[in-house]
């Protein structure tokens, strides 16, 4: 059923969406920034997993996965550590930061052009090439094991979050940083938790979307800007909503681009980009707290 | 001596020596850089009124920059309009999109940015997919030379002369509009936008002004760019040509109309000096950007500023 | 009965769960000097944001010299003729003082962007009256020497000072003031109620909250007392003074009104 594979293909493309809004969300209730070098953070990631991988032929592709999420942790707490915080410490102005991360977007990208070059690169097969089959509907492993990965490294932050005593501190740092600190929280190390975890949640999203179709210098711009449509659509700020806003723009894009237009792929999430900072600026979350 | 007549000492200077420069008949690839440098500050000066003066975070000037150079190209080219013409109606078509961004300028901060982002990526598809009209990825070619009234500038001592002009008409202009009403009442916008509507300013209302007055101004400067170089190409309008602009902004210093002229040039020329580091171009950007950013907005202006201190009293 | 200059009727703010002003009537006449006081967080502030517009309202009206202004935006009150001081002082830290002022001027000017291109007469007339203009308030207050200076170098009186020289340089039909005398000490505040005094003189009415109670007591002709966002009472500042309900209200506060 064609229906199910560009299902299957929208919820699988939704999970690397909502990894990177994850890492957007998070960075932006710590920090207030929107941090515009999220989408290098899972190039590199993408881009150090296979050069492990070039290295390391045989590797099991969870250790793939764990791989680039380790490089793009490393990277990001590397760019809170050598930048961000300097900038945070001169109580730089926002417009200042935010340019800053436009800087560090395209020193990143840059080099990447130069180790990796900028030809595309493949990832070899990272899963069984047999397919699998859900109540009489064949679906390629890829898609199942990235929607998987996705839940299960999404469960498993909500859970850290939620359930330890550093994901706690984590969230009321990002609810007040001045009073969590009264209380005891030490701001730096939770801001290099925030960092490692956002970069790591990019990693991932980078392993899954190379695995999928391919890695190149250029690709955590688009991705980025995709990743920051879906938070916005979920609803800035909010991580559920990341998760949602996520699912919801893979699917949307998936099936806008068989029945309304292909060239103009990237074009809806810029339109949708658009149409819900003006008319809708606080998401579906938002939305549905107003109801309530 | 008083600090504004040695600015202005120092404009009318520079000025004289930029005119007078074709006298001492420089290399023509000199004169080619040059202009492209003219060029460029014309539609850094327009960033730097939207960004420097009513504090609007735009990374989509390239958009405007982009319609203006294709609607002078492809006037010229498939309605032969002459230059004159086709030169201001690329400056008003930019300025009637920049119309759509209108509802835009209710954000603020990294909010404006994206958005602007997304409008500049939307336009780069539409000059990329809608080959009937622009050429696509094939390009527009062909673009006929800047001429006025039927006398061509060939030469490219007279393409530079034009590209100067325009870009010192555009300067001129925007220092008028600092100094004016206009332009007191679009920096307390920036500063404490709370404060200027409580003094009257109807503060959409300007901060759209400005989003216009860019986007013309950029659109001045894209014709320019098609004439001078006479090839378009989509790839020539993306993302990255926006940041360029906002990097001559910055490295010039936020808020100095002289600054934008000075990071142009430092944005255009200095990959040419630096030819052997090509490849790491943007690389060193990108860490200029930051460095900018840690150590003081004021920029390469900032600095001038600094040096000319002694000499000048308040 | 003539219609007063200000009024407001059953004026309410609601922020979520909070009604932050609860149906408010009070009136103000032409030419008076108002004040508005009440225990912290009685609505004094939200009320005067209300007024100028800086919050919209939940319910009611809102009248200026018989208009109903409940819906109009601030800019819009500003081009009428209300003007206004913030609390924790919105300066244009990096203009100078005579820039500050000259922005109270923008909205009776008219110059707009091709009048400045052009620079024509009309224009040139206008920026030496606002420059003028500007000046003289700057007098008025008493900051002619810092004219040219930044207005983030200036020590905190003197800011609190550009902040109405800004407010009052059009000479505004009405003049809201929040909390002017913050932090001031006791020259200040008695140089600050000459000032106020000075500002009625010519032609202005004005409203201000304040927790200062000497310059209240001095300076207002009438005072209206709110608490937990209601009018407790309104009067003369002898009547206010003798209040049973005001006095009850204010009971454990260090400012005692007696």
């Amino acid at each position: 059923m064609y229906l199910a594979d560009l299902f299957a293909a929208g919820l699988a493309i939704g999970c690397v969406y909502s990894l990177v809004a994850l890492g957007f969300a998070m960075i932006i209730r710590a920090t207030g920034i929107i941090h515009f070098a999220q989408g290098e953070l899972l190039m590199l990631g993408s881009m150090s997993a296979l050069s492990t991988l070039w290295l390391m032929p045989r590797l099991p592709a969870m250790l793939v996965l764990v791989c680039g999420m380790l490089a793009s942790g490393v990277l990001a707490v590397a760019m809170e550590f050598l930048v961000y915080r300097p900038l945070r410490l001169r109580r730089v102005p926002l417009m200042n930061v935010i340019t800053a991360t436009v800087g560090m977007s395209i020193l990143c990208i840059n080099a990447a052009r130069i180790v990796w070059g900028s030809e595309p690169l493949r990832y070899p097969e990272l899963f069984s090439t047999s397919t699998y089959r859900f109540f009489g509907v064949v679906v390629s492993p890829q898609l199942v094991w990235i929607m998987v990965f996705g839940v299960v490294l999404m469960g498993l932050l909500q859970l850290f979050l939620k359930r330890t005593r550093t994901g706690l501190v984590m969230q009321a740092v990002a609810q007040d940083a001045e009073v969590a600190q009264l209380m005891g929280a030490n701001l730096t190390r939770m801001m290099i938790y925030t960092f490692a975890i956002a970069g790591m949640m990019a990693g991932a999203a980078g392993v899954m979307f190379g695995s999928l179709f391919f890695s190149f210098f250029e690709m955590g711009f688009v991705l980025g800007i995709k990743g920051f449509v879906a938070a916005t659509l979920g609803g800035l700020g909010s991580l559920a909503g990341a998760m949602l806003g996520g699912i919801l723009f893979g699917l949307i894009e998936t099936f806008s681009a068989v029945y309304v237009s292909s060239a103009y792929k990237d074009a809806i999430g810029m339109v949708l980009l658009i149409a819900i900072l003006l008319f809708l600026p606080s998401g579906l979350v938002g939305l549905w707290k107003a109801r309530s | 001596m008083e600090s504004a007549l040695l600015r202005r000492i120092i404009t009318g200077v520079v000025l004289a020596a930029l005119f007078l420069l074709p006298v001492f008949e420089p290399h023509q690839f000199v004169l080619h850089m040059l202009s492209l440098v003219a060029i460029s500050a014309t539609v850094a000066l327009g960033l730097q009124l939207l960004l420097g003066f009513s504090g609007q975070l735009s990374i989509g000037q390239a958009a405007f920059y982009g319609i203006g150079a294709y609607a002078s190209g492809l006037l010229s080219t498939k309605l032969g309009l002459p230059f004159p013409l086709a030169f201001l109606a690329a400056g008003l078509i930019a300025a009637l999109t920049s119309l759509l961004m209108v509802p835009i300028t209710r954000l603020t901060g990294a909010y404006l940015a994206v958005a602007t982002l997304g409008f500049s990526i939307l336009v780069y598809l539409v000059l990329k997919n809608e080959e009937w009209l622009t050429g696509g990825s094939f390009g527009l070619m062909g673009i006929p030379r800047a001429s006025f009234f039927g006398y061509v500038l060939a030469k490219p001592a007279h393409a530079y002369l034009l590209c100067v002009s325009v870009a010192a008409l555009v300067y001129l202009s925007l220092l008028r509009l600092e100094r004016s009403r206009f332009g007191r009442a679009i920096n307390a916008i920036r500063q404490n936008e709370d404060a200027a509507r409580a003094c009257g300013v109807k503060v959409t209302l300007l901060k759209s002004q400005c989003f216009v007055i860019a986007a013309f101004v950029a659109g001045l400067g894209g014709s320019l760019y098609a004439h001078q170089v006479r090839y378009l190409a989509p790839t020539d309008f993306t993302f990255w040509k926006s940041v360029e602009i906002l990097i001559m902004v910055v490295i010039g210093g936020m808020g100095s109309l002289f600054g934008a002229v000075l990071g142009a040039a430092v944005v255009v020329l200095l990959p040419e000096a630096l030819r052997e580091v090509g490849d790491y171009r943007m690389l060193v950007f990108g860490a200029i950007l930051m460095g900018v950013m840690l150590f003081g907005e004021s920029g390469l202006a900032g600095f001038l500023g600094q040096c000319l201190k002694p000499f000048s009293k308040r | 009965m003539p219609e007063a200059f200000l009024e407001t009727v059953a004026l309410s703010r609601r922020f979520g769960g909070l009604l932050a002003v609860d149906a408010v009537d009070f009136q103000v006449e032409s030419g008076a000097i108002h004040g508005l006081i009440g225990p912290n967080g009685a609505g004094k502030t939200t009320l005067l944001n209300l007024i100028a517009g800086a919050l919209s309202v939940t319910r009611g009206t809102l009248r200026f010299r018989g208009t109903d202004i409940t819906r109009w935006h601030a800019a819009r009150r500003a081009h009428a003729g209300i003007r206004r001081t913030f609390q924790n002082l919105k300066l244009f830290a990096e203009m100078t003082a005579l820039e500050n002022a000259s922005l109270g001027l923008h909205a009776g000017t008219r110059s707009g962007i091709f009048a400045a291109l052009a620079r024509t007469p009309g224009q040139r007339r206008e920026e030496r009256e606002i420059a003028q203009a500007a000046l003289r308030a700057l007098e008025f207050v008493g900051l002619a020497a810092q004219a040219h200076v930044a207005a983030a170098k200036l020590p905190y009186g003197y800011r609190r000072l550009l902040e109405i020289a800004r407010a009052m340089v059009a000479q505004p039909a009405l003049l809201l003031l929040d909390e002017p005398a913050a932090g001031l000490n006791q020259t200040e505040a008695v140089n600050l109620s000459g000032l106020i005094r000075r500002i009625r003189e010519q032609g202005t009415t004005i409203v201000l909250v304040e927790h200062h109670m000497d310059v209240v007591m001095t300076v207002c002709d009438t005072v209206t007392v709110l608490n937990y966002g209601r009018k407790l009472a309104q009067g003369t500042p002898a009547e206010i003074q003798r209040s049973p309900e005001v006095i009850e209200a204010y009971l454990g506060s260090a400012h005692a009104l007696a």
